[in-house]
């Protein structure tokens, strides 16, 4: 008797547990618009400032190290060396905080725009947090054993985080107004062209 | 005047630069500072009478905001051996090969004002401090004549 009570109260449980999880949440509209630019200002961010091959070709170059080398000075070795690292740890830093704007995002809204099924959002999911950790580590090596320490570590972050990016950009797509890019140019503050 | 109208004067303007002007300034380093030098720090808008003249001042601002990128652009995927020969090149070329210089530039950091608006924070320090670094072994050069060459 014992044991059957337990049974139907944990099947209760369960039952208002899996009610809460699957009832729609309402975010206020405020607040949604406002996850949304800063989703996209993050895709933005990532796509333009932080994963270009060029500037990651150029940070993570070892040429560079070859030419400090062959300048036979340990002070300028040390000095590039602090240097690159802070470069390296700032790269990681905010690649990190902004997938992690992105995986907010994703968790509070995305799935309510758009038709995820639940294997790709698993998938997505794991990506997120996958790449998360990977950045925590690639930090960890930085701080410890420099810039230089893991270049395949740098090579496999880029592409996994330009993968979530593209997983973010379908979700943000509905934001795409047609032709704005026509309009769109590089003026600088208060410039009369557009 | 219609949105693709100054969009190609300041595509002409930019040409135009970088024809007359830009063309007696062969290092990225002397056109990023060059063209940092023509915009208005409490503004933001660069100004050049000549390209304003021939054009508008809108578009003459664009053409250099333009041509201000593209240094940067040039001088982010520079290497180190070509920063420090750039700094070189650039002290000789305004006369100052000299510690002053070094003393100056390391004081001041005059390179922190010449990053275009919009410029990526990570891609700004990047270049700072490979101007830092590149400084370094300009100063270090200075004190040390370079070895001779290997036959």
């Amino acid at each position: 008797m014992i044991a059957l009570l337990f049974y139907i109260g944990a099947a209760v449980c369960l039952f208002f547990l899996m009610f809460a999880l699957a009832r729609p949440q309402r975010a206020p509209v405020e607040g949604i618009a406002h996850q949304f630019v800063e989703a996209r200002s993050s895709l933005q961010t990532l796509q333009q400032g932080l994963l270009p091959a060029d500037l990651l070709n150029r940070i993570f170059d070892r040429r560079d190290l070859d030419y400090i080398d062959g300048q036979a000075a340990p002070e300028i070795r040390r000095l590039f060396l602090s240097q690159r690292k802070a470069i390296s740890l700032m790269w990681v830093r905010r690649v990190r905080s902004e997938i992690l704007n992105l995986m907010h995002f994703h968790r509070s809204h995305s799935r309510f725009h758009t038709s995820i099924s639940i294997l790709t959002e698993m998938r997505l999911a794991l990506d997120f947090a996958g790449l998360l950790f990977v950045c925590r580590i690639l930090e960890t090596i930085f701080s410890l054993r420099g810039p230089y320490a893991a270049p395949r570590l740098v090579q496999s972050v880029a592409s996994a985080a330009s993968r979530l990016c593209a997983a973010s950009e379908k979700s943000l797509a509905f934001l795409n107004v047609p032709g704005v890019n026509a309009f769109r140019g590089d003026s600088t503050p208060g410039n009369a062209a557009v | 005047m219609n949105l693709s109208s100054n969009q190609n004067d300041a595509i002409a303007a930019a040409d135009d630069l970088r024809r007359r002007t830009l063309a007696q300034l062969p290092l990225a380093l002397e056109r990023l500072i060059y063209l940092a030098s023509t915009r208005d720090y409490n503004t933001g808008l660069y100004h050049h009478q000549g390209l304003a003249q021939r054009y508008s001042d809108a578009a003459a601002c664009e053409g250099l905001a333009n041509c201000h990128r593209e240094s940067f652009q040039e001088l982010l995927s520079a290497s180190l051996e070509e920063l420090v020969r750039q700094l070189h090149a650039y002290a000789g070329s305004i006369g100052a090969l000299s510690s002053n210089f070094v003393t100056a530039w390391k004081a001041l950091e005059p390179y922190r004002v010449a990053v275009p608006v919009g410029t990526d924070p990570l891609a700004a320090e990047f270049v700072f401090s490979n101007l830092k670094v590149a400084l370094t072994i300009f100063e270090h050069r200075l004190f040390q004549p370079l070895p001779a060459p290997r036959a």
